[in-house]
């Protein structure tokens, strides 16, 4: 599977933590926004339950004044005063004058027992009119009668009710009211149908304007009433709404009997909530949804904040848990890179039981194993070495060995006896030091009385053809050198240089220190080589049938084996001028090494 | 290398949830703020409860007022002619330091001097109902006057002859609204054929002065057939003369505004006609209109809030009853 870039690029810890906090994040949201839309959810649902709580109560005071006012339509059409007036059972103007004053007196006293009747009307179609005012002056008969309170209550039978309007009984007289209205001929039922009148109840609107205007439906709300025919009787903006320039869904409301719906109005959400009453008025409570949970910015406000602070905790939390988590795996990195560079010395301390300590665990078993096989592979190398060294100071012997024997046999045959003891004499020491006692490290004066033993030898076999002289400085007499290695840059010397060369050769033999190292330089003055038999030199291997000795090469071998890559051998020659080897070793006194 | 960028990384995460606490704490910090009430000071022609116009505007006013939840207090003179008063109280109102000020000028151009101070101290400025020389203010809501004429005119038009004699009784000369009004009824006039008509009179408000007129008029001028009062005294002095001089089926009047004096010549059928305001509307508007200006929404001008042409007929259908007879509380 192809893994995103995204989490290949970065430490596990910073994965970790990312991951962490993604998860917390969307968690947070989630609950954060659920716990929001639940709450929001109960304090809507609580705005409604209270909206229509009210709006019932609206409805029951209402009904209740409406009620009211039936009931005193029916106490007033029971009263013998009125149906004296209206029966016309006393004859004579002047009797009839005074019913009417009685009938008025009566309506009078009843409107006055109450603050929120404006005032009661009868009128009948014959002409008889009453009031509760004696002194204002009704309109007249016929204008009354068409005015929609007379017309409604004919055409119906029980209690009219209508919208709320300016009523205009009375000459220069504009209230407004809401008109309860009766025909008479249901309590009067024996008169016969022309004689027929209606009552009058006019509630002052004052009193359901009240009634609604003290209703608060959060900050914006309000309350208004529709009548059954659709036409306001109450609404705090009506003005508005005959300007057009506020709708309400009226429609929408006379469809409903009770019950909340939620309708648009221009650019805005409104919440209606209806009930009916008895005689079909319509209230309507309004309000609106933003409004409704009144403390909805604080409330998301709240839940964002504790949100962001339960989540800044979890993040760090998180954080501080991927750091725990991958601390031990950054300490075991730490140390394998350690390991990397080739220290094995270490160990990873981790005490915990889980897999990054078992993982620990293994990884100390695998250092050790490691340190085990590097010694081991040391001493095989160092065994290794050892041998090949005796190889090598093994080769030297054999093949100096004839040469010199066969010197000493041409000198006994051509009878020169001293000659043979010298030569003898010097081979004999020379062996004697070669042999030694097996170790590596000689003194330096033991190494060179070797190869003064050697060219007195390789002078006798040469027919003295070089003279040679030693020069080495006293205080690195003592100083530790390889055995035999000056010997075959001397043949070297001898064989390349000087044999060759036709006149009288000499080598010299110089030696001195240089701060922490020993130079030793072989000097001849014979024909030289030049740079591509120089190369050859150091690369060729020891090579007995050209009799040209133990190879140099192996000399600069033994030294780099022994002392380092920085040690080793040197060649300076010019063509017909000479060479010189320069040899350099550390200055290494007996007790060090 | 990879343990740096990882490092930047988480603290860029803790930072971005620190910016967004942040963030969220000045969002409710703000809220607190951006709920704050707006203080509007409303400025009346006149405080004078009796007038029945300005009552409604105020709870035009009071209404906009709870709908959007400002907080709207009201300073006025005691009458619509004291215009050094009303200076004076625009000078208190506006060290006050409202949001915004509603004005419904008393003159058309002494108030223009405190109007720009009103607007340099940073105080949106809404002239409502008279407006001022120079349309200083943001919105100036009010009647179209010139319209409002041409409604008067249109409906006399109907119940005359072309070459029927007109008059037009005016209330003060140099007024904006009594020009504008005049204008609107002199251009339906010509424009229908009526070209009769007699030289402005002016009631300067008195209906007194305006019945002394008319009945000068109706004496002098047998051939008249329409008269035309621009505001409420005029017409109701007109009417009454009509009245007196038992002219009602001859010469027809429309008028403007309504009082109960208006209605009783309605029922009487002296009047065609009267042309009313919507005050509440004005109000409403008012406030609706400043708020939204100090919200830094753009807004118009100039406010046409309408009118209405009432007869007799008419005047007791639910649309109307509430312009004509307000329900004061």
């Amino acid at each position: 599977m192809k893994r995103h870039r995204f989490f290949r690029s970065r430490s596990i810890h910073t994965n970790i933590a990312i991951s962490f906090s993604l998860l917390i994040l969307c968690t947070t949201i989630v609950l954060s926004y659920t716990s929001y839309r639940l709450s929001s959810a109960a304090v809507m649902g609580n705005s409604v339950a209270y909206t229509s709580q009210l709006i019932e109560q609206v409805k029951l005071n209402i009904e209740n004044y409406i009620s009211n006012m039936e009931s005193i339509a029916a106490l007033v059409l029971t009263s013998s005063d009125l149906e004296k007036y209206v029966k016309g059972s006393s004859s004579g103007q002047e009797r009839e004058a005074k019913d009417k004053q009685l009938a008025s007196q009566y309506l009078r006293s009843v409107v006055q027992s109450r603050t929120d009747i404006s005032s009661i009307v009868y009128a009948s179609s014959e002409g008889i009119t009453v009031s509760d005012r004696l002194d204002a002056v009704l309109k007249p008969l016929p204008e009354l009668v068409s005015q929609e309170w007379y017309q409604q209550a004919m055409n119906q039978t029980g209690v009219a009710v209508s919208s709320s309007h300016v009523q205009h009984l009375f000459q220069d007289e504009y209230r407004w009211v809401v008109s309860i209205s009766r025909k008479l001929l249901d309590t009067f039922s024996e008169m016969e149908a022309e004689r027929q009148g209606v009552l009058l109840v006019d509630l002052n609107y004052s009193v359901i304007n009240n009634l609604c205007k003290q209703i608060e439906l959060g900050k914006r709300g309000y309350v208004f009433i529709v009548d059954p025919a659709g036409s306001l009787v109450y609404h705090p903006q009506q003005q508005l709404i005959y300007s057009q320039l506020k709708f309400e869904q009226l429609e929408t409301v006379l469809g409903i009997k009770s019950g909340s719906v939620t309708v648009n109005t221009g650019d805005e959400q409104k919440l209606y909530t209806v009930d009916t009453t008895s005689f079909g008025w319509k209230i309507v409570g309004v309000t609106y949804p933003d409004d409704l949970v009144a403390n909805k910015q604080r409330m998301q406000g709240t839940a964002a904040l504790w949100g962001a602070v339960s989540l800044i905790f979890a993040m760090a939390t998180s954080v501080f848990l991927s750091y725990a988590l991958t601390k031990p795996l950054k300490k075991l990195e730490m140390n394998m890179k350690k390991a990397e560079r080739g220290e094995f010395d270490i160990r990873v301390e981790i005490e915990s039981t889980n897999e990054i300590g078992k993982l620990a665990r293994t990884f100390n078993l695998m250092i050790m194993k490691i340190k085990e096989l590097m010694s081991q592979i040391v001493m095989e190398q160092e065994m290794k070495r050892v041998s090949e060294l005796k190889a090598l100071q093994a080769q030297i012997k054999p093949h100096f060995l004839y040469n010199t024997l066969d010197s000493i046999i041409w000198m006994a045959e051509t009878g020169k006896m001293e000659e043979v003891v010298e030569m003898t004499s010097s081979l004999s020491k020379l062996l004697r030091s070669t042999i030694g006692e097996g170790e590596e490290l000689i003194p330096i004066a033991r190494e060179l009385e070797h190869i003064r033993h050697y060219l007195t030898i390789q002078n006798m076999r040469y027919r003295h053809k070089f003279t040679y002289s030693i020069e080495v400085h006293e205080d690195i007499l003592e100083c530790s050198i390889l055995k035999l290695v000056l010997q075959p840059l001397v043949e070297n010397a001898i064989y390349h240089g000087i044999k060759h060369n036709p006149e009288q050769g000499h080598i010299l033999i110089r030696g001195k220190r240089e701060q922490s190292d020993i130079i030793i330089q072989i000097i001849d003055n014979g024909v030289g080589m030049d740079t591509e038999q120089i190369g050859k030199l150091l690369l060729q291997k020891a090579d007995y049938k050209s009799g040209s000795g133990v190879g140099v090469a192996n000399v600069n071998h033994r030294i780099q084996l022994y002392f380092g890559d920085h040690y080793g051998l040197s060649f300076a020659s010019e063509m017909e001028e000479g060479t010189t080897v320069t040899l350099s070793i550390p200055a290494l006194y007996e007790e060090e090494s | 290398m990879g343990s740096l960028w990882s490092k930047i990384g988480l603290s860029a995460l803790l930072l971005f949830f620190i910016v967004a606490l942040g963030w969220v704490g000045y969002r409710m910090f703000t809220n607190e703020l951006g709920t704050k009430v707006r203080t509007i000071i409303y400025v009346p022609k006149t405080i004078d409860s009796s007038i029945e116009f300005w009552e409604v505007m105020k709870q035009g006013v009071a209404t906009a007022a709870k709908e959007f939840g400002a907080d709207v207090h009201m300073v006025g003179t005691d009458t619509e002619l004291d215009v050094d008063k009303q200076i004076q109280l625009l000078e208190q109102a506006i060290q006050e330091k409202p949001d915004a000020i509603i004005l419904a000028a008393t003159d058309y151009y002494r108030l223009v001097p405190i109007a720009e101070q009103i607007k340099a101290a940073g105080i949106t400025l809404i002239t409502v109902d008279s407006g001022l020389n120079g349309g200083v203010s943001e919105s100036f809501i009010a009647t179209d006057n010139y319209e409002a004429g041409r409604k008067a005119g249109q409906e006399l038009i109907k119940n005359i002859h072309s070459d029927d004699q007109v008059a037009i009784i005016n209330f003060v000369q140099g007024s904006a609204t009594a020009i504008e009004r005049e204008k609107g009824v002199r251009d339906a006039l010509s424009q229908n054929g009526v070209n009769h008509v007699h030289d402005t009179l002016y009631s300067n408000g008195s209906s007194r002065k305006a019945y002394q007129l008319t009945i000068d008029l109706l004496k002098n001028q047998p051939q008249l057939k329409g008269i035309i009062g621009l505001n409420e005294p005029s017409t109701l002095g007109a009417g009454l003369a009509i009245m007196d001089m038992g002219l009602k089926s001859k010469v027809k009047l429309v008028g403007f505004d309504n009082s109960s004096s208006e209605v009783q010549l309605l029922e009487k059928e002296i009047m065609l006609g009267t042309v009313i305001q919507k005050p509440f509307t004005m109000g409403y508007l008012a406030v609706k209109t400043a708020l939204e200006v100090v919200s830094g929404n753009k807004v118009d001008p100039i406010m046409d809030t309408g009118s209405e042409f009432i007869t007799k007929e008419n005047m007791y259908t639910s649309e109307n009853e509430k312009l004509m007879f307000p329900f004061i509380e």
